[in-house]
């Protein structure tokens, strides 16, 4: 009897273990090949100019970094591409300088075909307090179907731990079986 | 180190699978999603705000899954109380969300906030601290007569007022053997979910000290209860936060492959401990969590002058995180220790059930110590 019960949960462990392994995999393998990132980075939320901010993270005043904008599908190495609000970005982008950014040329400047980057943080105020933040992240748009994916692999990789768990504790004969809910006071 | 492409960020892939089992542990323990400490330690790896409490939340839901798993086999879980809760818990998220929209307008949102969480946390920490200390002390003094006592003792009378109210309908719940009027229930998770939603938090915290003294819950059923609970919540913050483009999505993944073991730990070691136990520690995390927002709120009120006080916030958030994941895995060992006849600190003993798991039989309250149950089967 002992046996059998072991068996089937050996069973149980094998099936949500190759559960698990699977789910992480295509999590890791949409993530590494740039399809979730491209879900992330997905639209642009403001007109201006899609740039991958690590390119010109070094710029100062002194030294500005020139990127070349052009029409591409893809953004590669001191590149930037202008979209209209809700175009869909180009691969490698990580965010929008707005167009009102380069129309003010205080730390971003259009110069013929290229972009000319001064300063490469934004200025933000809050609650009376100055303080710089990147252009990642900034006028881009989430596809909205990367919501429901999300909490459907999570739940899934959530059931499959939880599952795989406590197969191995059955395998092993570490039942923990309900005590009753006593109490007193 | 690894680079998170869609945070921009690269950080060690083994803090976040530590974080995970940490988290793991408190929370399947004492029933919290624990964003109350994972969102700032996430800052401090460098994530951005904002960021950081999406990964957070989306991570909660996960982690909600399995720890419901094995407290379903503990038999720690009531249906009925855990989805009457949801119900409640829904409306109150939208209120509190308007509540605190309130606060935004006026300018004051961020003292609101602050304020809010250190009173109540103050006050539930008191409270909670008074309870189980007169709960432990009626323990010892039962087991120094012979009593065979289970697995909870509660010091408190508030749930038997709760539950004579003749408000139709009144529902049974079998598990947490309490019957009580449905709407008590939705109200109390009402106010539960008003809390978390103006407080920006899943609200686990609030809502198991919440089922135990008000709806008359044993302490572990809550725990169960609130996971479930804590799977709607967290899968709706999830998709919100996902959409707003909050998540980075591998991070989540990291976290909870460190939250099953940890989830494991902390939701088998309920089985080992009482009641008392499970919130003596959900006090102390009340306690460090209300340090955690008083820090920050002098720093507002000084104009922040004082810029020593936000290092010191989070200096003491992952201070708890591992304290308490230490206090619970040394517990959890001071059980099996105590099972084998083994030293055991004086202290822990109240604390421990003290028969086989596997082997136990359910001890009617009425054998286990000459007082009525709460709300035992009618």
């Amino acid at each position: 009897m002992n046996q059998k019960r072991a068996g089937q949960a050996l069973i149980r462990m094998a099936f949500w273990a190759v559960v698990a392994v699977l789910v992480f995999s295509f999590a890791i393998n949409s993530y590494l090949s740039g399809e979730m990132t491209h879900w992330y980075y997905y639209k642009a939320s403001t007109s201006g100019y899609a740039i991958n901010d690590n390119s010109f993270l070094a710029a100062t005043k002194d030294k500005p970094i020139l990127l070349q904008v052009v029409a591409a599908d893809q953004i590669v190495g001191q590149q930037a591409v202008k979209v209209s609000k809700g175009d869909l970005l180009p691969t490698g982008a990580n965010g929008v300088i707005a167009e009102a950014e380069v129309q003010d040329g205080k730390r971003v400047a259009l110069e013929g075909s290229n972009l000319k980057v001064m300063v490469p943080t934004q200025i933000k105020e809050q609650s009376g307090i100055k303080y710089s933040d990147t252009y990642r992240h900034k006028g881009i748009e989430t596809n909205p179907l990367s919501g429901p994916w999300n909490v459907g692999v999570v739940l899934l990789m959530g059931l499959s731990l939880g599952m795989l768990a406590q197969a191995f504790t059955d395998l092993f004969g570490l039942e923990f079986k309900p005590t009753g809910q006593t109490r007193a006071h | 180190m690894f680079e998170f492409l869609i945070a921009g960020i690269s950080t060690p892939w083994a803090l976040l699978v530590f974080t995970g089992f940490t988290v793991g542990v408190v929370g399947g323990f004492i029933g919290v999603g624990g964003g109350y400490m994972v969102t700032p330690a996430l800052v401090v790896f460098g994530f951005p705000g904002h960021m950081a409490a999406g990964i957070d939340i989306t991570h909660i839901a996960g982690k909600g899954v399995i720890a419901s798993i094995r407290h379903r086999q503990l038999g720690n879980i009531d249906w009925t109380l855990a989805m009457t809760v949801v119900s409640g818990t829904m409306f109150g998220v939208e209120m509190g969300v308007r509540i605190l929209d309130y606060f935004k307008e006026q300018g004051l949102s961020t003292v609101a906030v602050l304020t809010a969480s250190f009173i109540l946390m103050t006050g539930l920490f008191i409270y909670t601290q008074y309870e189980t200390r007169s709960a432990a002390r009626q323990t010892a003094k039962l087991e120094s007569e012979g009593h065979d006592i289970g697995r909870e003792v509660v010091a408190t009378d508030l749930p038997r007022h709760l539950q004579r109210i003749p408000l139709a309908p009144i529902i049974r719940l079998r598990t947490a053997r309490v019957v009580i009027s449905l709407w008590v229930i939705v109200l109390v998770g009402m106010f539960t979910g008003t809390l978390a939603g103006f407080l920006g938090v899943g609200g686990g915290f609030i809502a198991v000290p919440a089922l135990v003294y008000l709806i008359g819950a044993t302490t572990h059923v809550a725990v169960g209860s609130d996971l479930v609970q804590i799977i709607f919540s967290g899968s709706y913050g999830a998709l919100r936060h996902t959409m707003e483009g909050n998540v980075d999505f591998l991070a989540v993944m990291f976290m909870l492959c460190g939250a099953v073991f940890g989830a494991q730990f902390g939701s088998i070691a309920t089985a080992y401990v009482r009641g008392p136990a499970i919130r003596f520690i959900l006090s102390y995390s009340l306690a460090l969590a209300g340090l955690g927002a008083l820090f920050p709120l002098i720093n507002q009120l000084t104009g922040s002058s004082i810029p020593l006080l936000s290092a010191l916030a989070v200096t003491l958030t992952l201070g708890q995180m591992i304290f308490l994941c230490t206090y619970i895995l040394s517990l959890l060992t001071f059980a099996l220790l105590a099972r084998r006849g083994r030293w055991v600190p004086i202290w822990a003993l109240p604390f421990l059930v003290r028969y086989p798991v596997a082997r136990s039989r359910p001890v009617q309250a009425a054998q286990a110590v000459p007082v009525q149950e709460v709300g035992g089967e009618r």
